[in-house]
């Protein structure tokens, strides 16, 4: 009975000691938070960071800035663009944000905005600080007057083509027979989906026209970009959705007819950013539109076939004389519940100053600081390939006057999270152009609905 | 043996705590357990049930309003919801089935071999020790029309480009994720039943090669009736597991192209991460948990039969 009663207290015992360890925990825990007031030597800067090979040469110049500053930066989280974007909204609302700095992107951080997890940044940086920032850029990261991140890079599309097809006379001639028209670069969506689809019929089998990536916001955002240049809107300026209109059915029509004619791989709307890269490198595709970070890749004769025999362009344009430019940046911005914002702004310079920006402009990331350009431009032009310093011109070309942000709204990825399957459903030929995206646009004007845009 | 259970009883006779009731010693031998269940499983799911009933987005600026009832009705009326909810069902059906029948066999056979049995296990689970992510990488290579695995040996055959986009067409994407599914857990089932197998009394089957029965009706008259028990809670394990399937959906087709693979969990991921919507995901897992229990329970009172039949 006395062994049954001791076992009984003690494990009651145990019972409180280990809440008393939950509760010690969790107070030490907030205590180490991000808030906490220490000594200025030990401040500790914690960063929310974008992981990966490539992303991660810059985190090598932090013993740098600690050794300049005297505080220490602990990186408390590295993923991908959307496992971090993930970890901030689920970290905003929970209440559970135990770092200074954060990843941000152009196309996600009006979500922050609205979770109240991110602040303006404008008393932390000088006119002259950011003077050198390309503006279009710049620009793309305010909302509501103010500035929320400091552009790190970005990335625009531009058209990539065959060379080898283009510029090959047997092609020229088997299109002139098939179309009764010169086979040339196409300028305009129109030329595009004209140009695919004759050289679809003289491709050897196994061979595609063109492709796009095919689902996610991949999709929507491809989407997007050819409705802006069609003179469309995804939504007009009471955040009702517009982009059912004619421009998104010519754009919509126009993925349709290019899958329904074979001139896009059969896969397609299972493809995202990789399958496209790799169906391009593996020769398989004659042109289509692709982000330049992939350069690099796109030019090793190790990993790619068509190393050296592509070319590039600039975005085709719609009927409303638009070139598409469907764009973002990785950006830094400061959490709210940081209380070390000004030393946390003092990290985001650094890693954004001109030297750090030089060495990621070296890995072939398109900076956002002009003077960089300067530099690596003249660089470029001692590799002999002029294809090196075209691509940097017509980076620089389109980020200052074709960078199209998506639409600065919140609900912009739960918008694309309705357009992209429906969008498949009419690539797939499963509705029409036309009834898809009225269904597309009802769902979206329901959701904003819902989100109070109105009523 | 007998000395010691007299002396516990005596003990527990003594004492008022433990005395008055039988039920309360194994209460609160289980109260720890209970605490931690209740913290770490108890908790969040209360909580994400009221949230269930709220407006509640990850991206809300102000607190959650009480909505009632809305989230569910909403679900209701979604096509895409029903459809997937239908979908989970008819794969749960397929798969579970398809791993009993193949795990049996597979089961039966190998309890047949007699050297070499150690080294077959070990190739059997095979499948098991990777993770579904992978597994989900390795079957959408596989299946890729351009580069994948079966087009290429299509190709070989034909002499021709043989381009089928497996993950795309209908019913292909629903068939190629089942053949992953089946692929990667039919092991469980094997080792499960072949446990089963060997537990069989030998003194019953001797009896039946005494009686003249052949190895089919072994199989169907002894085999499968002694296995009922393991077959039951096999089935129950591999239904709520595959009820939560989602790593090899979200990568081999992330539930498209068009919904056309969607099922609940990659419905509810879309719904909580990517849209925000909170409340509504906590819903939808509040219908999908729900119609898991009542599926398993269904399965533990078919097992509690049949052990009551046997007794």
């Amino acid at each position: 009975m006395k062994k049954a009663k001791l076992v009984f207290v003690l494990m009651l015992s145990a019972l409180m000691v280990l809440g008393a360890f939950t509760l010690l925990y969790a107070g030490g825990e907030k205590e180490k938070s991000a808030g906490e007031k220490k000594a200025p030597e030990q401040i500790v800067l914690k960063c929310a960071f974008i992981g990966g090979a490539n992303y991660e040469e810059l985190y090598k110049s932090i013993p740098e800035f600690e050794k300049k500053t005297g505080y220490k930066v602990e990186i408390v989280f590295k993923g991908d663009g959307f496992q971090i974007d993930k970890k901030l909204k689920t970290d905003f609302a929970a209440g559970t944000v135990d770092y200074d700095v954060c990843w941000d992107h152009s196309s996600f951080f009006t979500q922050y905005i609205k979770a109240k997890g991110i602040i303006p940044l404008e008393d932390y940086f000088t006119q002259e600080e950011l003077s050198d920032h390309i503006p279009m850029i710049l620009n793309a990261g305010k909302k509501n007057g103010h500035l929320w991140i400091i552009p790190r890079h970005f990335d625009i599309s531009c058209l990539h083509y065959r060379t080898d097809i283009f510029n090959n006379e047997e092609y020229k001639k088997k299109f002139k027979q098939v179309t009764g028209k010169d086979l040339e670069v196409p300028k305009t969506w129109d030329e595009f989906k004209e140009t695919a689809l004759g050289l679809q019929k003289i491709l050897p089998p196994g061979m595609y026209a063109t492709q796009f990536a095919g689902k996610e916001e991949a999709l929507t955002g491809r989407f997007y970009e050819i409705l802006i240049a069609e003179g469309g809107q995804f939504f007009d300026k009471n955040w009702k959705p517009a982009f059912n209109g004619p421009a998104g059915v010519k754009a919509a029509t126009m993925l349709r007819d290019l899958y329904q004619a074979g001139a896009m791989p059969p896969g397609m709307t299972n493809f995202v950013w990789e399958d496209v890269a790799k169906n391009w490198v593996a020769g398989n595709i004659a042109m289509y539109t692709e982000w330049y970070g992939w350069y690099s890749y796109f030019q090793d004769p190790k990993s790619s076939k068509v190393a050296g025999k592509f070319d590039i362009a600039r975005q085709p344009m719609g009927d409303a004389g638009i070139h598409s430019g469907w764009a973002g940046d990785h950006a830094f911005s400061i959490t709210a519940a940081s209380k070390h914002k000004k030393e946390a702004a003092e990290l985001i310079k650094f890693l954004t100053n001109y030297d750090n920006q030089y060495r990621e402009a070296k890995l072939g990331f398109l900076v956002t600081r002009q003077s960089v350009w300067k530099k690596i431009i003249e660089e470029a032009k001692q590799s002999g390939n002029p294809l090196d310093v075209k691509r940097l011109k017509l980076a620089q070309l389109q980020a200052s006057e074709d960078f199209k942000t998506p639409p600065l709204v919140a609900e912009w990825l739960p918008s694309s999270d309705i357009v992209y399957p429906i969008l498949q459903a009419i690539i797939l030929g499963d509705k029409e152009p036309k009834a898809g995206l009225d269904e597309a646009a009802r769902k979206v004007e329901a959701m904003m609905r819902e989100a109070g845009y109105y009523k | 043996m007998h000395s010691q259970n007299i002396v516990l009883d005596k003990g527990a006779g003594d004492n008022k705590f433990f005395s008055e009731s039988k039920t309360r010693l194994p209460f609160v031998l289980l109260l720890p357990s209970l605490v931690v269940m209740f913290f770490v499983v108890g908790y969040p799911m209360l909580y994400s049930f009221v949230i269930s009933f709220t407006n509640y987005t990850l991206v809300s600026s102000g607190g959650p309003k009480f909505v009632g009832f809305k989230n569910y009705i909403t679900l209701f009326k979604d096509p895409v919801f029903g459809r997937a909810l239908l979908r989970t069902v008819f794969y749960m059906l397929i798969a579970v089935n398809a791993e009993f029948i193949l795990g049996l066999l597979i089961a039966n056979a190998m309890s047949h071999v007699i050297r070499g049995q150690g080294i077959l296990r070990t190739i059997i689970m095979m499948p098991m020790m990777f993770a579904p992510v992978l597994v989900g990488f390795q079957f959408k290579w596989i299946f890729n029309d351009q580069v994948g695995l079966v087009n290429n040996i299509l190709y070989e055959i034909f002499g021709h480009p043989v381009i089928i986009p497996w993950l795309i067409k209908k019913p292909l994407g629903f068939i190629t994720i089942l053949i992953a599914e089946i692929w990667m857990n039919t092991p469980f089932m094997v080792i499960i039943f072949l446990a089963g197998i060997m537990a069989i009394p030998t003194e019953i089957l001797e009896a039946s090669d005494v009686d003249g029965a052949t190895e089919w009706q072994k199989f169907i008259h002894i085999t499968v009736p002694s296995l009922m028990p393991f077959i039951y809670i096999a089935m129950a394990v591999r239904s709520l597991d595959i009820a939560k399937a989602y790593d090899l959906v979200s990568i081999m087709t992330g539930g498209g192209p068009a919904h056309r693979t969607e099922l609940i969990w990659t419905y509810v991921y879309r719904l909580a991460f990517t849209s925000q919507k909170f409340a509504l995901g906590s819903a939808m897992s509040y219908i999908t948990v729900l119609l898991a229990v009542l599926f398993t329970y269904y399965l533990f009172r078919q097992l509690i039969r049949v052990r009551k039949v046997r007794e």
